[in-house]
């Protein structure tokens, strides 16, 4: 019998799926077991800084291009043109880079997670692992998790910096409505390391996820040269998903109850 | 020696400068074939039509619900309550929801979810050898294949972004509700402060997206080659593109939007 439910029902399904194959492959890592491939982990993690970084600069930087142009204005609007930090500070650390960062991780690791490993399944090469007593959830999958862990954190924290940069130049410099010590006062007032640290959680639940998710379509993919590529778009779906899901979750649990702003009492 | 150094580190340079070129030529055959007669392309059009449509309108509707609650409107929300005017809250929304986060998330989803999908089918056409054989037969893929996507891509990121902004204001309303606000306050501000031009800036600007997005993901896919890893690997690089171009376009475009609409920038 179909039935409207299947849709919905299908999701469920899918999403059950990679919640089990994630926690398997997270399991991996942290009974240890991947650590008898520590040497792939590490040569993951050299492709993420080598293939990704400049990528995720690149893309934080016109993120925070852009927090600083819409917030100059707004504070223009509302009279005080001195205050656009205060926009800028949430705007970067608090929302943008997280979400920029899932952006742009599930554009390039997520997607091609899921073109390499889908390409190995397609042509057999998983199973090709698995005769040579591989095997192939903790030398594929675990791996990557554990590489994503070990450079991520340290691409996020300079993509902070390049979008920190990035707003400077477009609130100082482009609209110029503020000097730039006033700027920087309210800047660096309306911030403190507990937000570094909320944001840099909410970005590592997000690059967590991503990977597990494109570990598993990646590893699941069948049907050829199409199989490969309409799993590529079916990861990016879920993944744009998560990315918001998780933002508007890490938003409501660190500022819901307290908004962490030095205004009042 | 080192003219050889030179060559291997301007090489990145090179292929960028290139890709931009074959795909600004792109862009140009793509306008040409849409006003030259004949127009085969009315079917197809509407196929990739409701195929975008199908495909984006879950995530667009969940994604801008969340990202609208969490970044305008629970941080925004947190420092109006500590000021006492948590009416603003409206006026903001125009500021954020309508102007950037629409946008952002319409060409996020399109590029994110229809893109990739595009340039999966068309890349594995490419390598299936199925482009050559169109050829072969007189079949022109630029204004058969390109073109609809193009057309359809523009229409539809343009329209979805109206319901972006619905659902934005949606999850203001949401967030003004949290904290114990009567919508009257919300409202006001919001009707006062939109103007018409925020309205078709964003509107204006979420087209040209899914125009830049369908040119960027039909090239990928049209050049996709090496076998399955070549799709993927093309719709990798296709949604990457896709993303900073989208993303550089938006700030140009709010740079010159705001700058040369002055109206825009009092609030009432």
């Amino acid at each position: 019998m179909t039935g409207w439910l299947d849709v919905p029902r299908g999701w469920i399904d899918s999403l059950g799926e990679i919640a089990r194959f994630g926690s398997r492959v997270a399991g991996l890592v942290y009974s240890g077991r991947v650590f008898q491939f520590f040497g792939e982990s590490l040569r993951q993690a050299g492709i993420l800084v080598l293939g990704s970084a400049l990528i995720i600069w690149a893309f934080v930087f016109i993120l925070g291009l852009n927090c600083g142009v819409i917030g100059a204005y707004f504070s223009r609007s509302i009279g005080a043109p001195s205050n656009a930090g205060i926009f800028s500070a949430y705007c970067d650390l608090r929302e943008g880079i997280p979400y920029a960062f899932g952006y742009i991780l599930s554009a390039k690791v997520g997607t091609g997670i899921v073109a390499e490993l889908g390409a190995m399944r397609i042509s057999d090469e998983i199973d090709a692992l698995e005769v040579m007593g591989i095997e192939p959830v903790t030398f594929l999958a675990a791996t990557r998790l554990l590489g994503a862990w070990i450079a991520l954190p340290f691409l996020f924290l300079v993509g902070v910096g390049v979008a920190y940069f990035s707003s400077y130049i477009a609130v100082v410099e482009q609209v110029g409505d503020v000097s730039s010590g006033g700027y920087l006062l309210i800047f660096w007032t309306f911030q403190d390391y507990v937000d570094v640290l909320f944001s840099l959680a909410k970005g590592m639940v997000m690059a967590t996820i991503i990977v597990l998710v494109g570990c598993y379509y990646g590893y699941t993919a069948s049907g050829g040269p199409v199989g490969v590529g309409t799993a590529t778009a079916k990861s990016m779906v879920v993944n744009i998903i998560m990315v918001h899901i998780v933002g508007m979750l890490g938003t409501l649990i660190f500022y819901g109850s307290n908004p962490r702003a030095p205004i009042g009492g | 020696m080192a003219a050889e150094t030179i060559v291997r580190a301007l090489l990145p340079a090179k292929t960028f400068f290139e890709e931009v070129g074959e795909m600004m030529i792109l862009t140009a055959k793509t306008l040409a074939s849409i006003v030259r007669p004949p127009y085969p392309y009315g079917e197809e059009l509407v196929g990739q039509f409701l195929f975008v449509l199908k495909l984006s309108w879950f995530p667009m509707t969940i994604s801008t619900f969340a990202l609208c609650f969490g970044a305008p409107g629970l941080q925004a929300a947190g420092i109006l309550d500590l000021f006492g005017t948590l009416d603003r809250l409206g006026g903001f929304f125009v500021v954020t929801a309508v102007r950037f986060i629409g946008p952002i998330v319409t060409a996020a989803v399109v590029a994110g979810v229809a893109g990739t999908a595009i340039t999966a089918d068309l890349g594995a056409r490419k390598i299936r050898e199925e482009l050559d054989a169109l050829q072969v037969l007189g079949v022109d893929p630029i204004k058969n294949l390109v073109v609809p996507r193009f057309l359809a891509l523009m229409v539809i990121t343009g329209l979805l972004d109206i319901f972006a902004i619905v659902f934005g204001i949606t999850a203001g309303m949401a967030a003004s509700l949290l904290y114990g606000e009567p919508l009257g306050g919300f409202f006001a501000t919001l009707f006062t402060n939109a103007l018409i031009a925020d309205l078709w800036g964003s509107v204006l600007m979420c087209t040209l997206f899914g125009g830049i997005i369908a040119v960027v993901c039909c090239y990928k896919g049209m050049t996709a080659s090496g076998g399955p890893a070549g799709v993927g690997r093309a719709v990798n690089q296709a949604v990457v593109i896709a993303f900073l171009a989208v993303f550089f376009f938006l700030y140009m475009f709010t740079a010159i939007l705001l700058a040369s609409n002055p109206e825009l920038q009092t609030i009432r």
